[in-house]
């Protein structure tokens, strides 16, 4: 303890309530608790696949990934897949898309032509490299995903002061906060209010830091703003506007008090860093080259009743769409069908297994795509995608389309909410839902109301042979449940994002299906 | 889709939320229940077969308090858990309807409950297997 009453600790968490708690968060991702992804390349597969058959459950990317490695090693494979199309949560709402949730109304995609909303998963870090493998090889096509924009809003309705309920631009609020931060604690630490934590010399280099990580001036350690937080009048040519009118920062009082900061991180977490990618024209696009690859090996509409299993083999009992009941054998089973939905299933596996199956839950999730008439928030504000942050835990964030650039119209995601607050908004009609998207997001841009023409809007947890958005193991579940379905049950193999640590993302569905598989051909060249 | 990040974004998010909405005006259970629980349970309570259970009618959500306050609070299958996105009184007030609605017949469940609920352990450990 120094004269200032400050631990270590202490330091710490003060420095955190500046740079955002997801600073120590961060922290903990550098001590591995990140989600990476493992995985470059499918796993080699050496032998022979001795005419066995794989029964794949589910044409999402966990099963269509499946079916292709296992195809090319020379199994007999067959998929069933409930729905008239593959891809599983993959999914793009484009002109002719139709969804209907349980217990609501029928929506079809009507956007203009080109225009779509990725309603499932949206979005490919640079080191899910198992998804990129798919990419890659294939041929899909990949452009930027932009997922982090300084000149995008915050807007925070929580917080106190004059910055409460107004859009402020990201840039603006980091600059200024971590301005004003740098400052406090370089002068704190000249003073010598330090000395008892660091040496002279690393003194001296924390406030060279300092000034630069805030921009301080280095005579007198002040943070007066600086030109990365935008001019109140750019510069140009000539002598007017000549050098432009800098801006002026917002006070520390201010900025803390608005609540904004909360979107600050020394370092975006592992999964949202840049470089960020999206397929071109919708994130489907991956699944269907996948499942270009195997699609005669796919029975559509065809929903799984029953799993059973002996010695032998494995028989799957299905109902097609006219109703008509009939079995399909096979050596072993890779069942891709989300935990939510396969714990309604007869599965013919121990009762521990069933168990495991049961024991985590689904995250609700809903998300809204608006057509807007025009791209006022390129036109008017200059802001190429990127999200719109918000307190609001029902509306969370507003994300502008990385695609079209300085087009007519586009699609922007109006929510992307979770939990409770996921499962309110979906409660809503599809118009009431676009009705209370639209008067949020009023309140942040002027121009939004008058623009909006459409919308398409998805509830996961409603969503028939989905029931959530992804799995949510919790600290107990994942260690007492989650190994139990990484192992087989008898001729049975769990995969999908729920048999990884990479919940939520194709990824974690693709790495689970080349492990598993790899499992089972290992299994069969040791019979 | 997005989520780690996002995820703890949420929860710190959803906690502004809850202080601000803990303010407003007394709902009724009629409405909370329909704004909060119906997109899964339906309006009738009688839930979607196959997808999400009835309320009508369920042990569960007719028996001891202690129980419901714990499933209500920290989610189950395919229910989230609400302590972060509703107060205790609305949660007492939810689930005071749905044990009165349907022909449903259990006693009110106090705000007390859910408080008790959120600090103390599971009531249970039948809770886990399911």
């Amino acid at each position: 303890m120094d004269r200032f009453g400050l631990s270590r600790r202490t330091l710490l968490e003060r420095l955190s309530l500046v740079g955002g708690a997801a600073l120590m968060m961060a922290g903990m991702e550098a001590l591995g608790y990140g989600i990476a992804s493992a995985s470059n390349a499918p796993p080699p597969l050496p032998g022979s696949a001795k005419g066995k058959k794989l029964i794949i459950l589910g044409a999402g990317v966990a099963g269509l990934a499946t079916a292709i490695e296992a195809m090319k090693a020379g199994y007999e494979v067959q998929i069933i897949e409930a729905r008239s199309f593959a891809g599983g949560r993959a999914q793009t709402a484009r002109k002719g898309f139709s969804l209907t949730e349980l217990g609501g109304e029928t929506q079809t995609c009507d956007f203009d032509e080109g225009g779509y909303i990725n309603h499932g998963p949206w979005r490919i870090p640079y080191h899910h490299r198992s998804t990129l493998h798919y990419a890659r090889t294939l041929g899909v096509p990949l452009e930027i995903f932009v997922n982090d924009n300084d000149a995008s809003y915050l807007f925070f309705e929580n917080g106190k002061g004059p910055l409460k309920a107004k859009a402020v631009r990201k840039g603006q609020i980091a600059a200024d906060a971590r301005g004003h931060a740098a400052e406090m604690l370089a002068k704190v630490a000249r003073k010598g209010g330090l000395d008892d934590m660091v040496t002279p010399e690393d003194r001296d280099r924390l406030i060279a830091y300092l000034i630069n990580e805030g921009y301080l001036s280095p005579k007198d350690l002040a943070y007066t703003g600086t030109e990365g937080r935008g001019f109140d009048v750019d510069p140009g040519a000539g002598l007017d506007p000549g050098p432009g009118k800098p801006s002026t920062p917002m006070s520390m009082t201010d900025v803390l008090s608005s609540g904004a900061w909360r979107v600050l991180s020394s370092v975006a977490s592992y999964d949202q860093q840049h470089t960020m990618f999206q397929p071109s024209g919708g994130m489907d696009q991956i699944a269907k080259a996948m499942e270009r690859k195997v699609a005669p090996a796919i029975r559509y509409s065809t929903v799984v009743q029953k799993v059973a299993q002996n010695a032998g083999g494995v028989e799957v009992f299905v109902v097609d769409q006219a109703g008509k009941a009939s079995s399909v054998k096979g050596d072993y089973v890779v069942c891709t069908i989300p935990l939510s939905v396969l714990r309604s299933i007869d599965m013919q596996v121990s009762p521990r297994f069933k168990q495991a199956i049961g024991a985590p839950s689904y995250a609700p999730v809903g998300k809204i795509g608006l057509q807007m008439k025009r791209r006022f928030w390129e036109e008017d504000d200059h802001i190429y995608g990127g999200h719109i942050y918000t307190d609001n835990p029902d509306i969370l964030s507003i994300s502008f389309p990385s695609w079209g650039w300085m087009g007519n119209k586009g699609v922007l995601l109006g929510y992307y909410n979770f939990g409770g607050n996921a499962a309110k908004i979906s409660a809503k009609t599809a118009a009431e839902r676009a009705a209370f998207a639209v008067a949020f997001g009023q309140k942040v841009m002027p121009q939004y109301a008058e623009n909006y023409e459409k919308s398409f809007s998805v509830a996961w947890h409603r969503v028939q042979y989905n029931l959530g958005g992804w799995v949510e193991w919790n600290d107990d579940t994942r260690k007492t449940e989650y190994p139990v379905l990484c192992e087989p049950d008898g001729r049975i193999y769990l995969a999908g994002e729920h048999v990884s640590y990479i919940t939520g993302w194709q990824a974690g569905a693709i790495e689970s299906a080349w492990q598993q598989l790899a499992k089972i051909h290992k299994r069969v060249q040791a019979a | 889709m997005s989520r780690q990040s996002m995820r703890v974004a949420a929860a710190a998010l959803a906690l502004a939320g809850v202080m601000a909405g803990s303010a407003r005006a007394q709902a009724t259970g009629e409405q909370l229940y329909n704004d909060n629980c119906s997109a899964c349970h339906q309006t009738t309570g009688q839930g979607v077969p196959g997808a999400f259970p009835a309320l009508a009618g369920d042990k569960v959500a007719l028996g001891d308090p202690k129980v419901v306050a714990f499933v209500v609070l920290t989610g189950r299958g395919g229910m989230p858990a609400f302590k972060d996105s509703l107060n205790d009184a609305d949660l007492a007030t939810i689930m005071t309807y749905v044990r009165s609605a349907w022909g449903n017949r259990a006693e009110p469940i106090a705000e007390a409950e859910f408080a008790k609920a959120r600090t103390g352990p599971p009531p249970s450990a039948r809770l886990q297997a399911h």
